[in-house]
């Protein structure tokens, strides 16, 4: 970790989570909700699909390493990671989610995770991710949605559990390749009882 | 019990000798408590069958018809709202064969119509059809297959509470001091309606329900458990809330208050709403922009009134034995078997505040639950297994300023000890044994 004087001054902007955010990104999900056939004018061609499909295999190789700072590398400035507490596209400017972070906020999580007083994850939750029925939109000029279903497996103290849902993801094509404007996690249980879910998901 | 708390908790409760005095010596609790599944069962009758339990929020069920499943400790329940308003509470079990009637978490429904045999009752719990009912001869009485209902309903200012024992106090004196937190909490909100529509957590325990009671009152443990979260804010934002629990944290201006009948409250307010609580808290997504677009709109001073009513309460109010008042969250606890516990966070808006400040009521009401909950989770099991595990060690230890003589009546009267003060489990452990002997002593059975 940095020392106390490169952290960021309180007030410091961060915040892209204005109401037109949020607006946003509620359009976004339930357009994903109610997708049916991806149109043709939104398959992305072979390049930039390989492109975003070794962008997610490298994030969930990442996660799965506990390799944090570089997971924190593949997103954007303005990112976002999101995991709702439903399953109903509900407005997450008026419903709760377990958790919705901007980019400070997750490099808080990490920074809380990696400073080796986190009880959460003493001892910590081991997993393997697993991404599959990868489906890409073209989204604007520099922009793809990828929908995916994943699979957690994990480990805690020797209590093996799963987690399963879709990821909705957002990338963005920038000057250092292919990296992630949003992640949204949906448990397919989120409206149901969890158990620690501190892990990156 | 007299709502007024004047003695020193841990002071000799006047009593009869009962039942399960055993597990308590002065300043310990026998792990039992925590771990006998029989004892569990016991609670199940002798306390959630016994006293006033939080079911839901009126905001929950705000039209004719609406409804909620919940449960009375592990008692399935409905609670609806009816033709005229009124809420009923009813058992969500049919008396025919024993099925729930109700499989929904919530809906909007007139009727319930049992899944099995389509035995229909209205929400009021009257029994409006049995098919092919010829065949229970002549006699048979629709009227006397109602759903059963819980013996007594009140709300409080929209907090619903059911008894399944008609003989409980009422609602209020059941209260006692809290009822004075329940207004404040209420009422702190920029005089806007709390509305609980905003979506829940529901967090698995491995852990005896009271581990969770336990800790919603334990003023000692933040900057131990939540060393990870307070150092993150601590380096990158300073002297942020919660920064207060440092060093000798019983100097600090924060309270734990004794509210009778085995309520207890941590009061942070002192110190986090000193200033301006806004401008304290540490920094929540959305911060920057919404401040600004809130100052436009309304002018600065309006606008840090709107944006503290954003954040965190303050308070710790516990409500034995099942409801946690805690920041802007009502968190309720759902007992399943003796080590495994359900808690609930149910979150809250205020009704009429602008999008913006009900945007920041959302991120801030995940930010405990992901950066501190998680890690209290870990203790919470942690104790668990170490009580289950060593039986030769049977003791838990609940001593803090038991001799110090830290502790005074308040101007109001209402007991008040240092923050970090166990008096939140020597009281509301003191109200579980007088429950429960006085629930064995119904029974005549033994423990």
């Amino acid at each position: 970790m940095s020392d106390a004087a490169s952290a960021p001054a309180p007030g410091a902007p961060g915040g892209v989570f204005d109401l037109a955010f949020y607006r946003r990104m509620h359009a976004l999900v339930q357009a994903w909700q109610g997708l049916g056939e991806i149109p043709a004018d939104r398959l992305p061609c072979a390049e930039d699909r390989a492109a975003c499909e070794r962008l997610l295999h490298t994030e969930a190789r990442l996660i799965d390493a506990l390799r944090l700072e570089a997971w924190l590398a593949l997103f954007t400035e303005d990112c976002a990671y999101w995991i709702p507490a439903d399953v109903s596209a509900a407005d997450p400017a008026r419903v709760v989610s377990w958790e919705f972070n901007d980019r400070r906020r997750l490099e808080e999580r990490v920074e809380r995770l990696e400073g080796g007083r986190a009880f959460s994850q003493i001892p910590i939750t081991r997993t393997t991710h697993l991404y599959s029925n990868i489906e890409m939109l073209i989204s604007g000029a520099d922009g793809m949605e990828v929908l995916c279903n994943f699979m957690i497996q994990t480990n805690l103290c020797g209590r093996v559990s799963q987690r399963a849902g879709w990821n909705g993801f957002l990338l963005r094509r920038t000057a250092a390749g292919w990296r992630i404007v949003l992640k949204r996690i949906s448990l397919f249980d989120a409206d149901l009882a969890q158990h620690n879910n501190s892990f990156t998901l | 019990m007299d709502a007024r708390s004047e003695h020193p908790p841990g002071a000799a409760t006047e009593t009869a000798p009962g039942r399960y005095d055993g597990f308590f010596r002065p300043g310990y609790v026998h792990r039992e408590i925590y771990t006998s599944p029989e004892l569990f069962e016991q609670e199940m009758r002798h306390i959630f069958a016994s006293t006033w339990v939080y079911v839901g929020h009126e905001s929950e069920v705000p039209a004719q018809n609406d409804f909620v499943t919940r449960n009375i400790g592990r008692r399935p329940i409905i609670l609806a709202r009816g033709k005229n308003g009124s809420l009923h509470v009813l058992f969500n079990r049919c008396t025919h064969r024993g099925a729930l009637v109700c499989r929904q978490a919530q809906g909007n429904a007139s009727r319930f119509v049992c899944g099995y045999h389509a035995w229909t009752f209205g929400n009021d719990g009257r029994c409006i059809g049995v098919p092919l009912s010829h065949a229970y001869g002549p006699e048979f009485d629709l009227g006397a297959q109602g759903l059963r209902r819980a013996a007594r309903v009140e709300s409080y200012r929209g907090f619903v509470f059911a008894s399944l024992n008609g003989e409980v106090m009422p609602l209020t004196d059941h209260l006692a001091h809290a009822r004075r937190y329940l207004d404040e909490w209420i009422d702190r909100g920029d005089c806007l309606p709390v509305v609980v529509r905003a979506g829940s957590m529901r967090f698995e325990t491995h852990a005896n329900w009271k581990v969770i009671y336990d800790n919603a009152g334990d003023g000692y443990h933040p900057p131990f458990s939540h060393i990870s979260m307070l150092r993150v804010f601590a380096r990158r934002y300073g002297d942020v809330d919660m920064q207060y629990y440092s060093g000798n944290f019983d100097e600090a201006p924060l309270l734990s208050r004794d509210l009778g009948n085995g309520h207890t409250l941590l009061d942070q307010r002192p110190s986090m709403h000193a200033q301006s609580a806004w401008e304290r808290q540490h920094v929540m997504p959305g911060r920057e922009t919404l401040w600004q677009e809130l100052n436009r709109q309304h002018g600065e001073d309006r606008a840090l009134a709107m944006l503290d009513a954003s954040t965190g309460s303050g308070m710790n109010l516990n409500i034995f034995p099942n409801l946690l008042i805690i920041g802007n969250q009502i968190q309720v606890l759902e007992p399943l078997s003796v080590n495994h516990t359900l808690v609930h966070w149910f979150s809250t808006t205020l009704e009429g505040a602008p999008d913006e400040v009900n945007a920041l009521r959302m991120r801030m009401q995940e930010d405990f639950p992901s950066f501190g909950e998680v890690d209290d989770t870990a203790q919470f099991e942690a104790c668990q297994a170490g009580m289950e595990g060593v039986p030769e060690m049977p003791w838990i230890d609940i001593r803090r300023h038991m001799t110090t003589d830290a502790g005074h009546p308040g101007e109001d009267g209402i007991w008040t000890e240092p923050i970090s003060s166990d008096q939140h489990m020597r009281c509301y452990l003191d109200a579980w044994r007088r429950s429960m002997n006085a629930g064995a002593a119904r029974e005549g059975g033994d423990v």
